[in-house]
């Protein structure tokens, strides 16, 4: 029933063990220890999960742990620097007060990740847009839409 | 969570081979619908069968004057695909409705459609388009106009060895507009209801009316009655007003979780005489 993958996480070769309805969410957490990527509603709703597969955000709870094999895989642990320092992304998050209780925070950034990747220089209407599908419960929303534009700066003055 | 063998083949013959072969396998594209369907335990299907990885069921591609799309495009491929944005920009623009940006990326049309919910985003506007369905079994293929591929909520034509391949779209029909509207309580909700609007005008008369409502019956509907009131004749406002008049008593909405059947038969009715006047140049949607 159940074969084994091979696939990158954040850089690194990766297996696992998947089978039909397994999902990507438990190879991350169970599989790999690699607990940043948290799991909400488990229905793609609230976009705690997510994660970046060959350049796109998706939900980590809808996707199915066997079609990852061969693809690359991006969670917030990709994205500190050396040594566990913050990257651009998470450090705007932190100076821009936009982490409260931190739930979501993790899909917050790796959705802020994905629109970054494609667009430097997004207008609010457009970080509104890419963050539709990550709710926060805190609604701390101000200061996470602040916190993306200052990460957009900090990524176009490298 | 289900156990079972999950299948990805890599071209399209396998694929249709596999269905055949295994009774009771589902197929699985994005898996937005699927996945929390099979962890709640509400399906358990013998096997799946992925066609994320079949090369030709993935993108969209003009053919015959139309196009093609394959089954397993993405609502984020479809967006940004130029034959789309140059012939059916109503399609887009429902497929920038569809759920979040993650959903789009994964979600596909073939998905939506096979799904067969009443309030699938992409159905009302691929019905107002003329949208048919490709269905593949091994060895065989047909198609059918999209009106008769929805059979009720969850029930489509779909044969047990059958598998939805394509949604053929006709030439772009020269001089038609489009519209697509929906209301949902936020942005990225499913559609409490929703209405597809095509026109087409010859001179002072309306040459050519599509309409479709979503979320108002057991499956996406096409309202004739209503095209057929406006066809021929001059879309006067008294018109358009009788139109939303018939609109609303054609559909069979339910009250759930969602909404009432009231508001959203209300709903049919404001957004068709908001579709018309503004394809009509009267006033903004």
């Amino acid at each position: 029933m159940k074969r084994e993958i091979s696939f990158r996480v954040n850089g690194a070769e990766a297996t696992a063990v998947a089978g039909g309805g397994d999902r990507l969410i438990d190879v991350l957490r169970e599989g790999l220890g690699l607990t940043g990527t948290k799991e909400g509603c488990g229905e793609g709703e609230c976009g705690a999960c997510t994660v970046i597969v060959d350049g796109r955000a998706v939900n980590a709870c809808l996707y199915p742990a066997a079609e990852i094999d061969g693809r690359e895989v991006t969670t917030v642990e990709g994205l500190t620097g050396p040594d566990s320092t913050l990257g651009p992304i998470q450090r705007a998050f932190v100076e821009c007060g936009a982490v409260q209780c931190g739930f979501c925070t993790p899909g917050m950034i790796m959705s802020t990740k994905a629109l970054l990747d494609g667009n430097p220089d997004p207008s609010d209407e457009e970080v509104r847009d890419a963050l539709l599908g990550n709710l926060c419960r805190c609604t701390g929303y101000v200061q996470i839409v602040e916190a993306v534009r200052r990460a957009a700066v900090a990524g176009r003055d490298r | 969570m289900i156990r079972c063998e999950y299948h990805c083949p890599r071209a399209l013959g396998e694929a249709l081979g596999l269905k055949a072969a295994v009774p009771g396998a589902r197929v699985i594209a994005g898996g937005t619908d699927l996945m929390v369907r099979l962890r709640s335990r509400e399906l358990a299907p013998a096997a799946l069968i992925s066609l994320r990885r079949i090369p030709e069921l993935a993108g969209v591609r003009e053919e015959q004057g139309g196009a093609r799309i394959g089954a397993a495009t993405t609502f984020t491929d479809l967006l940004d695909d130029p034959v789309v944005a140059r012939d059916y920009p109503v399609l887009a623009r429902a497929a920038a409705r569809v759920g979040s940006r993650q959903i789009r990326n994964a979600g596909t049309v073939g998905g939506n459609l096979a799904n067969a919910s009443p309030c699938a985003d992409s159905a009302l506007p691929l019905l107002a388009l003329g949208a048919r369905v490709r269905l593949e079994r091994s060895g065989g293929s047909r198609e059918l106009p999209l009106d008769d591929f929805f059979l009720g909520p969850g029930a489509t034509a779909l044969a047990e060895d059958e598998i939805l391949t394509a949604v053929i779209l006709p030439p772009p029909d020269i001089g038609a507009r489009a519209l697509f509207l929906k209301k949902g309580r936020v942005k990225m909700d499913l559609a409490v209801a929703s209405v597809a609007v095509l026109l087409s005008m010859d001179g002072p008369v309306c040459r050519k009316v599509r309409v479709a409502a979503g979320s108002v019956g057991p499956v996406p509907l096409r309202l004739r009655e209503v095209e057929a009131l406006l066809e021929g004749a001059a879309p006067t406002p008294e018109r358009t007003a009788r139109a939303a008049e018939v609109a609303m008593r054609c559909v069979a909405p339910i009250t759930d979780v969602r909404s009432t059947a009231d508001y959203r038969r209300h709903i049919v009715g404001v957004y068709l005489r908001r579709a018309l006047e503004s394809l009509l140049g009267r006033e903004a949607a």
